[in-house]
């Protein structure tokens, strides 16, 4: 071999690993997408912190090279360092510990103060059953609709647990549709607000909760969690979790633990999950006629969810006292999406009283809306699993 | 002293649970007493085998545990220490050969099974509890096995071999192809109506539960704080109670209050106006160098000024 063929040949080898080469249409539309959640969280501010990991991490996932090469670079080539970081999500130990974070974060005394508002939390969870029964009619098996049904909870840590579980193969999918709904959650939830309720409605004014002792709040998170989980105990993973991170931030004696807990803990989680889901949308993996039905039904459920919350709050309203009404406006917020949901009850609420805070009332059925999606993760991993 | 007495409470009860969550739960799951057509050893023989199965959801280790062919000597056959083959992953299968030549390896007996007669086999643990035992019963004749009907669970059953009786030496004794759980639902409940209702009730129950329990906290915390501000003030009369009971400490009340205190007494807090500046020495480290450090990370910026 002369040296000028040794030199063609090895450009030659070299041009057929790189991503040029090796790239197809699938590729530029999934870059695309990517470029699209990072203008998305960077220009219009939605979920900032999920969506630019997310991007970047579809770019990543994205970026076309030899498979046959046998680099060990690939998400899902076992052994890279990608497919590493990808374990906490396949396994499904990256959302337990976010959820560690969200309760070490989450004062739950509007919960405490106004017990009642959780069944607002148990009625969103309609969403998830009523896309569940939608994902069936469009010819998906009970395990595949149960895992993108979850995406109607608006809890982008539980769909993916429990996508992990009942369909690995679709968790790319749901994981992506239920950031992305989480993210337009502003965009989707008060045109359904505006619908459902009366200008009446919109104006009722809430007693402000009553102050919760340290002993209650030192109660809620150990009774909760052996409440919760003794009904459903395949939710314990994700429900342990939420209530032992409130625990250690309100019995007052762990603070540090409380700290890291609910900043750098959830942080690196964050980050972690957010690059690995993106990363795991590879073009081949990703651009399926199933995917236009998850992203479909994702928004299904997430209209169902928050139109289910409104009209529960206008049902519940029909057995309340005149002092005692609950404004349909909080309904929404039975959906998780903590706290997005709540902020966005409390600024519809300003928009028709300027002095109508919602806030604190709306965090109430957002927290329960935390506990009643991790229930029925639990429930459709009880009974799918 | 005490501290550490409720330690070692906790950790002796902590292995004692540990230990009945794995070794506990290993089972004798298949035996067949004369094999001359099932699977051979690795020195190409047919033996008598008996098969163990791990129904732990993690792995377990049986080194230390004991097989044995005779009820009043339990600690007949130790499993062999050091062989890393003795850890059985989750819900998985090891066989063991009763040829009575233990000399052959670890998974070689040093007893025999004897066709024609009743058979008990016993599994202890190391500290020679009984964790499983069966009695094969003599009818079992050559090549068929005497196994449970499900793994580690099942009812005790005769195996021919033929049709769906399967042999599975080192294999599950139900070959699952599906989930059956998933076929039920589909079968049964192929619009989803069934599985809405029930999981809805359940959600809706753990959570009403939730709701009435700190209804019922609520209630008896209000009472405490009650009873206390009446035992403080020393004046337990009927009107003060109802006072007590209808009086109103929300949030905002209280700002109000504090705002107009404030305003009338003109109140600020006393200051320690005295400024102390103390000199701070750190040891220079490239690490923390500000001059080989990041600058501020930037700020977003709205385009619309």
């Amino acid at each position: 071999m002369s040296f000028g063929d040794f030199l063609l040949n090895n450009l030659r080898q070299f041009w057929e690993l790189t991503g040029f080469a090796n790239a197809e249409f699938g590729n530029f539309v999934m870059l695309a997408v990517g470029l699209f959640f990072i203008w998305l969280a960077i220009k219009k501010n939605f979920e900032p912190m999920l969506l630019v990991p997310i991007g970047f991490g579809i770019l990543i996932g994205n970026v076309p090279f030899n498979t046959a090469a046998g680099l060990e670079i690939g998400i899902y080539e076992e052994g890279s360092v990608l497919n590493i970081l990808y374990n906490g999500v396949s396994a499904g130990w990256y959302p337990p510990l976010i959820f560690l974070g969200i309760g070490a974060m989450t004062d739950f005394s509007a919960l405490i103060a106004n017990p009642k508002l959780m069944l607002i939390g148990a009625a969103a969870q309609f969403g998830i059953f009523g896309a569940y029964m939608v994902a069936l009619l469009l010819g998906f098996t009970p395990d595949q609709a149960g895992a993108i049904a979850i995406i109607g909870g608006a809890d982008g840590p539980t769909a993916i647990f429990l996508s992990s579980k009942l369909a690995p193969n679709l968790m790319g999918a749901i994981a992506v549709s239920a950031y992305s709904y989480m993210a337009l959650v502003p965009v989707i939830q008060p045109p359904l607000m505006r619908l459902f309720t009366t200008k009446k409605e919109r104006l009722i004014r809430m007693k402000p909760a009553r102050a919760v002792s340290q002993n209650e709040k030192i109660i809620f998170p150990i009774v909760g969690m052996l409440l919760t989980c003794f009904v459903v105990p395949s939710g314990l993973p994700l429900l342990g979790m939420l209530f032992f991170g409130n625990l250690l931030r309100e019995c007052g004696v762990t603070t540090r633990l409380a700290k890291t807990a609910s900043n750098a803990l959830t942080d690196i989680v964050t980050i972690l999950l957010g690059l690995t889901v993106g990363a795991s949308t590879q073009a081949s993996q990703f651009l399926t006629p199933q995917t236009i039905f998850i992203f479909f039904l994702g928004f299904m459920a997430f209209i169902i969810a928050s139109s289910s919350g409104v009209l529960f709050v206008k049902l519940f309203n029909l057995f309340l006292s005149k002092d005692k009404k609950i404004n349909p406006l909080i309904g929404n917020a039975g959906v998780s999406a903590v706290p997005m949901s709540a902020r966005i009850s409390n600024n519809l609420g300003l928009e028709y009283d300027p002095s109508n805070y919602l806030l604190m009332h709306a965090m109430g059925p957002n927290v329960a809306g935390v506990i009643g999606s991790a229930v029925a993760a639990g429930v459709l991993l009880g009974f799918l699993v | 002293m005490k501290k550490l007495i409720i330690a070692a409470i906790a950790l002796v009860a902590g292995a004692g649970l540990l230990s009945a969550q794995n070794r506990k739960a290993v089972r004798l799951n298949e035996v067949m007493v004369e094999n001359t057509a099932s699977i051979v050893d690795d020195y190409g023989e047919h033996h008598g085998w008996i098969e163990l199965f791990n129904s732990n959801f993690g792995p377990v280790q049986i080194t230390g545990m004991f097989l044995s062919n005779d009820s009043t000597r339990p600690m007949m056959y130790p499993v062999p220490l050091g062989d890393v083959n003795t850890v059985i992953a989750k819900r998985q299968h090891v066989v063991f050969f009763a040829d009575g030549q233990p000399n052959k390896g670890t998974f070689h007996t040093n007893f025999v099974l004897t066709p024609g007669q009743d058979n008990w086999v016993g599994l202890y643990d190391a500290d020679g509890t009984l964790v499983d035992q069966v009695v094969i019963p003599a009818a079992l004749v050559t090549d068929q096995t005497f196994a449970r009907d499900i793994d580690g669970e099942g009812r005790w059953a005769v195996r021919t071999g033929e049709g769906d009786n399967y042999i599975t030496p080192s294999g599950a004794n139900i070959i699952k192809d599906t989930n059956n759980r998933v076929k039920m639902f589909a079968e049964i409940d192929e619009n989803g109506f069934g599985m809405t209702i029930m999981a809805m009730c359940i959600v809706f129950s753990a959570l009403l539960l939730l709701c009435l329990c700190f209804y019922a906290i609520g209630a008896i915390g209000k009472y405490i704080s009650r009873t206390n501000k009446i035992k403080s003030t020393g004046d337990d009369h009927k009107d003060r109670e109802v006072r007590a009971a209808t009086a109103h400490d929300s949030g905002e009340e209280i700002a109000a209050i504090v705002m107009a205190l404030h305003e009338h007494f003109n109140a600020h807090d006393a200051e320690n106006t005295i400024l102390t500046i103390n000199k701070v020495k750190r040891a220079y480290s490239p690490w923390s160098s500000k001059i080989y450090g990041l600058r501020e990370v930037p700020a977003h910026t709205s385009n619309r000024r």
